[in-house]
């Protein structure tokens, strides 16, 4: 997990592996069902708070803080 | 827990939010649809009838959900159904889910725990056309395969695959549930298995069993809710067995609740192995596209400004012409009610009190259906999760989310509805703080009290040229001062009574799509008759109180002084020829006594008196006694005031109908302060009377709900303190600078 670096530090357009989710159980598990969780894959479509990120062929808006983390590592993913 | 009788049999229909689910509900059940409450809860219960090969079918349309793990009574709710524990349900004989075909992995996550319930199971595929034009390909008969039920493809939207739906839906019935394979690991069903042996020994006292999938989420659920509901009268031993549990299975490798994503997920991938393909190179859509823009820092919000702009502009103006129809349609059925009756207290009653009532609520449907007609066609078409998204970057700073605009939106026609959207957010504080600062937006009723008193006093002045009117920036500053207070109202809220983090703000963006018109228009008319429902019954009687207290005692000795002058006045009338000049004039000073008469018996009435009573604390705010009476008789419907101005400044009872709201104009205009030629109504005055009914609490009915929707009656009592009191001390500094400037 050293590569690792924060969901909103992920540039525009590129993508990346979850490699945590950290946070409060219960938002780590509501993350979890909706696809959100350890090893899916991420990329970046808007960074800011919130950002917009795809996962799953689904967009999600995200705005993650001192309560919940996502640390991805950066590059594409096979 | 009654089960569904041999012949009318029971189907519930759940799924992930925006996969279409209400188009399908609507698809199969037709108009014959009905919509309710759960008691308790704020959930709505939807449910419809389909005939289908002579089998008669129930459906049950459940909210939309991610996942089937209740961390909150409305989250409960779905559960308790689907099991069969929900008093007022039938248990369902089957389950319907469906899942959108172009993101079926996580669509297939509810799917994995509604196996488990031990229901017949049918899966509608949705959206296999967006699938398709996104190169997703499903080999739907693997899948029913693996899956070991039925699936039907649809496209819900097009009604395509709806009868071969319905046939797949009678035919299940009758067959089994197939055993479902859990997909947990060994160490976490063998929790399962002993906390259930625990928990049959220690409810041998004839308590009912609970069924596996909630022992399962007793174990799973971390947030202790379940532990609160489920085991309210059990042995208080259970929860330390329970927390044992979990630390053995932290211990084995499946932490809680970490382990059911796992489990689940595991699952789903088995299943869709080699079933869905899905192209190398994602295709760009036309979402993506539409969201480059839609979505844009500087774009995005500059489009979303105009939006709203048009969106107003069109609450207002089209409005206008259906509000006149409505307006002249009551009138005339006042008449008619006036020409047909005696005169007496139950004509004054049926025509002041409830068809002036009825009709001041009546007036207010345009603006709220045409509302709740954008926000419904925003919401179909995808557009309001970009709304939230941008606007949580201006929420965040007060500690909300971008989940509170919806409600704060809807606010703007009517609380009632807009308290009742703030549902969707799950974090207690955030749902607080927005129900508390929804009253604070200008809803469509505090419309006639600004347009009546800015025609009468606010010159009608162009500012910057020719771009705008004094009037209307008047209009618009009120609007403003609703939305300004309300942002530091929710800040303050957020930084003392309901302190805590702000918390984080995940949300889906469906792709775009053309609203569909029947989607459109049933939630336009389901949301405007629940407003009418609601807030109808409490206006008319409220109306029937008003009434009431400005109609008693009625002592007839009032109209002794003016006695003389109208007998005079009505013999000269009935002298003079049909075509006399003087006719016009003489009628015309009639029905001015008439007026001073009925002004006469206000003030003797109950209300005149409190109004006479309460005038030194209205005094600063630069009101008379009248307009006092007039803010405490609308303090049950604020619309209400502008009915008792009327009738307190001398002209009877007022239509909204243009000419006879030009007297009501030139009356406050007039009128002066008791036996003085000074003027009651100034500018400060005006726009005092305007700051307070933009702030004021006036409205029974907004109370009524905050009661039902926060389950207390401190937070409505909060709510009118607060609000009252920031009306009077803004009225009061409007009034006092506004004198120090004139």
């Amino acid at each position: 997990m050293n590569d690792s670096i924060p969901l909103q530090c992920l540039e525009v357009g590129t993508s990346g592996a979850v490699t945590a989710v950290v946070g409060n159980g219960d938002l780590v598990h509501r993350l979890d069902e909706i696809g959100l969780r350890q090893g899916a894959e991420v990329q970046m479509v808007q960074s800011g708070r919130p950002c917009i990120v795809r996962v799953n062929g689904q967009r999600l808006c995200l705005r993650a803080d001192e309560l919940l983390r996502v640390l991805v590592r950066p590059g594409v993913v096979a | 827990m009654s089960h569904s009788t041999e012949n009318n049999l029971c189907v519930a229909l759940i799924g992930n939010p925006n996969t279409g689910k209400s188009t399908l509900f609507s698809a199969l059940a037709g108009v014959r649809q009905r919509v309710g409450n759960y008691p308790g809860v704020t959930v709505e219960r939807k449910t419809g009838q389909l005939t289908h090969r002579a089998r008669q079918l129930t459906l049950i349309d459940l909210p939309g959900t991610y996942s089937l793990a209740p961390r909150s009574p409305d989250e409960m709710v779905a559960v308790d159904v689907l099991l069969g524990r929900q008093n007022d349900a039938p248990r369902p004989d089957l389950v319907l889910c469906i899942v959108d075909a172009s993101n079926l992995q996580r669509n297939l996550y509810v799917v994995s725990q509604v196996l488990e319930l031990g229901l017949p199971t049918v899966l509608a595929l949705n959206m296999v056309d967006i699938a398709a034009s996104r190169g997703i390909t499903i080999d739907v008969e693997r899948l029913s395969r693996n899956l070991g039920i039925p699936v039907v493809e649809v496209q819900a939207n097009r009604r395509q695959g709806v009868d071969r739906l319905k046939d797949a839906l009678v035919e299940q019935i009758d067959r089994p549930a197939r055993e479902h394979v859990s997909p947990f690991p060994a160490e976490f069903q063998n929790e399962v298995a002993a906390l259930t042996r625990r928990l049959e020994t220690a409810s041998s006292n004839g308590q009912a069993s609970l069924p596996r999938y909630l022992v399962e989420r007793l174990l799973l659920d971390t947030t202790g809710y379940l532990e609160d509901v489920v085991l309210e009268h059990a042995d208080p031993g259970l929860h330390g067995a329970i927390a044992e549990a979990r630390t053995r299975l932290a211990a084995a490798g499946s932490p809680v609740p970490a382990v059911e994503a796992m489990a689940r997920y595991g699952w789903i991938g088995q299943v869709l192995d080699g079933i869905v393909v899905r192209p190398r190179e994602r295709r760009i859509t036309l979402s993506d596209r539409m969201d480059r823009v839609l979505t844009h820092r500087l774009w995005g919000t500059l489009i979303f400004v105009l939006l709203m702009v048009v969106v107003f502009q069109a609450v207002f103006s089209w409005a206008a012409p259906a509000q006149d129809l409505i307006d002249a349609g009551v009138a005339h059925v006042a008449q008619f009610a006036e020409e047909h009756m005696a005169e007496g207290a139950l004509r004054s009653l049926v025509v002041d009190g409830l068809i002036g009532g009825v009709g001041g609520v009546l007036a207010f449907l345009p603006q709220i259906f045409i509302l709740f007609f954008f926000i419904a066609v925003l919401e179909d078409c995808g557009y309001m999760a970009r709304a939230a998204y941008l606007m949580d970057k201006l929420m965040v700073r007060v500690g909300l989310s971008g989940k509170s605009f919806i409600p704060l939106l809807s606010s703007f026609a009517c609380a009632i509805p807009g308290i009742m959207a703030t549902r969707t957010i799950e974090n207690r504080r955030d749902r607080l703080t927005t129900i508390l600062i929804a009253p604070l937006m200008s809803c469509s009723a505090r419309l006639p009290v600004y347009a009546l008193l800015i025609t009468a006093f606010i010159p009608e002045r162009k500012l910057v040229g020719d771009l705008l009117n004094l009037q209307g920036v008047t209009l618009a500053a009120m609007y403003l001062i609703g939305i300004v207070t309300a942002t530091i109202v929710a800040w303050v809220l957020k930084k003392s009574l309901l302190r805590g983090p702000t918390p984080p703000f995940v949300m889906e963006l469906p792709s775009y799509k053309m609203p569909g018109p029947s989607i459109v228009l049933h939630r336009m008319f389901e949301r405007g008759w629940s407003f009418i429902r609601r807030a109808g019954t409490l206006i008319v009687a409220v109306a029937v109180v008003v009434w009431a207290s400005l109609y008693y005692p009625h002592d007839p000795a009032v109209e002794a002084p003016y006695a003389e002058q109208k007998v005079a006045l009505e013999t000269r009338l009935a002298e003079l020829p049909e075509s006399a000049a003087e006719r016009g004039d003489l009628e015309r000073e009639l029905a001015e006594i008439d007026g001073r008469i009925a002004g006469a018996y206000q003030e003797q009435s109950i209300l005149g008196r409190i109004g006479h009573a309460i005038e030194p604390a209205v005094r600063p705010l630069g009101w008379d006694w009248r307009i006092g009476c007039a803010a405490i008789a609308s303090f049950p419907a604020r619309e209400v005031v502008v009915a008792t101005l009327g009738i307190i400044y001398n002209l009877g009872e007022v239509d909204v109908d243009d000419t006879q709201a030009a007297g009501l104009n030139s009356a406050l205009q007039q009128a002066t302060w008791e036996g003085t030629e000074e003027k009651v109504f100034n500018i400060p005055v005006a726009l005092s009377l305007m700051v307070f009914f933009a702030l004021c609490a006036q409205c029974a009915a907004t109370l009524v709900v905050i009661k039902r929707e926060t389950g207390s009656w401190w937070w409505p009592v909060f709510t009118f303190v607060y609000m009252t009191g920031l009306a009077y001390v803004a009225a009061l500094v409007t009034y006092q600078v506004g004198m120090l400037i004139s």
